[in-house]
């Protein structure tokens, strides 16, 4: 008899547990396709992008909608998924799109010897601000527009630098 | 008229959750896949199959040689592409260069972070042999078991050179 009462009881319990969590749940994924498709914060740190962005660290605002529309251009700030660590995430700028010829010095520290590539069709060719200490494009050849993940336009931290990129 | 109005909205909310859970499951756990072309003949048919993909292995990195994978392309970004791993990061590939005329073959070291990826049907098959390896990031799902036709229903074969 008391065991029936105990499951009675369990059973409304269990019943809003499922409610609130199904709630909860909503709310995330909400949260998340904001996040992933619309607009996101990232912390930005490291010298690659100098004096753009701060090497102690940058937040952030990404806007994940132009590079899914097309509407990338040479001069925005990219954040790309890193060809050769596909578990790390790079911030560059776009120098050249698919079709551009771009030209950059080999050894920036050392010469002023120079070389010129044709971006291939699919691909994107950036760099970082600081060209003497930046893995890019230099090093790793123009990256598949695939890679991209989304756009930095708005740095919101630190206040003193706040403002579009 | 309110009454119309909160039902039509209490609808679309529904419709719009019910997708975004079917939204988050197709990207980031199972999807269905129609994958076809000859490319990949005999493995995979020319007018098409249909074939369950998971998402989950190419992000905690338990893609290997042998595994049949989606993989977005280098070339037209839009479009995503199924072919086999055939090299991993490190690993040594040889391949023809025309097979259709020659037996002039080419060895390349897969470098880090990407992987190379050819079609089973390789006289007919754009691939790495084309547009060079191919970066890990880029492998979205890896593909599992073919549920049309039914003939055909069951895993896919995993082949280990």
């Amino acid at each position: 008899m008391k065991l029936l009462s105990y499951i009675k009881q369990w059973k409304s319990a269990a019943r809003e547990a499922v409610a609130q969590a199904s709630i909860a749940a909503q709310f995330l994924s909400f949260i998340h396709i904001t996040d992933a498709y619309i607009c996101s914060t990232t912390l930005v740190q490291g010298p690659s992008m100098l004096p753009t962005l701060n090497y102690s660290g940058d937040v952030v605002l990404i806007e994940h909608l132009s590079h899914r529309l097309g509407k990338l251009e040479p001069g925005d700030i990219l954040l790309v998924r890193s060809p050769v660590d596909p578990k790390k995430i790079v911030a560059k700028r776009i120098v050249g799109m698919e079709g551009d010829r771009v030209t950059y010095l080999t050894e920036p520290s050392y010469s002023e010897s120079s070389r010129t590539v044709l971006v291939p069709k699919g691909h994107v060719w950036i760099q970082g601000d600081n060209v003497y200490a930046s893995a890019d494009s230099r090093y790793f050849g123009a990256v598949p527009y695939g890679l991209i993940q989304g756009r930095a336009f708005l740095r919101v931290w630190p206040i003193g630098d706040f403002g579009y990129l | 008229m309110w009454s119309i109005i909160r039902e039509a909205f209490d609808k679309t909310l529904l419709v719009a959750k019910a997708y975004g859970i079917l939204h988050i499951t197709n990207s980031y756990l199972c999807t269905v896949a129609l994958a076809y072309g000859p490319s990949m003949i005999p493995t995979i048919n020319l007018t098409g199959d249909l074939i369950l993909a998971e998402r989950i292995s190419p992000r905690i990195g338990k893609v290997g040689v042998g595994d049949i994978v989606i993989v977005r392309s280098p070339v037209v970004p839009r479009r995503v592409v199924t072919k086999r791993v055939v090299g991993m990061e490190g690993d040594q590939v040889t391949y023809l260069l025309d097979p259709h005329n020659s037996d002039e073959v080419h060895s390349i070291v897969v470098p880090r972070g990407h992987v190379w990826i050819q079609g089973d049907n390789i006289y007919n098959s754009k691939d790495s042999r084309d547009f060079g390896p191919v970066p890990y990031a880029l492998v979205e799902a890896k593909l599992l078991w073919r549920v049309w036709p039914p003939k055909d229903f069951g895993p896919m074969q995993h082949i280990s050179r």
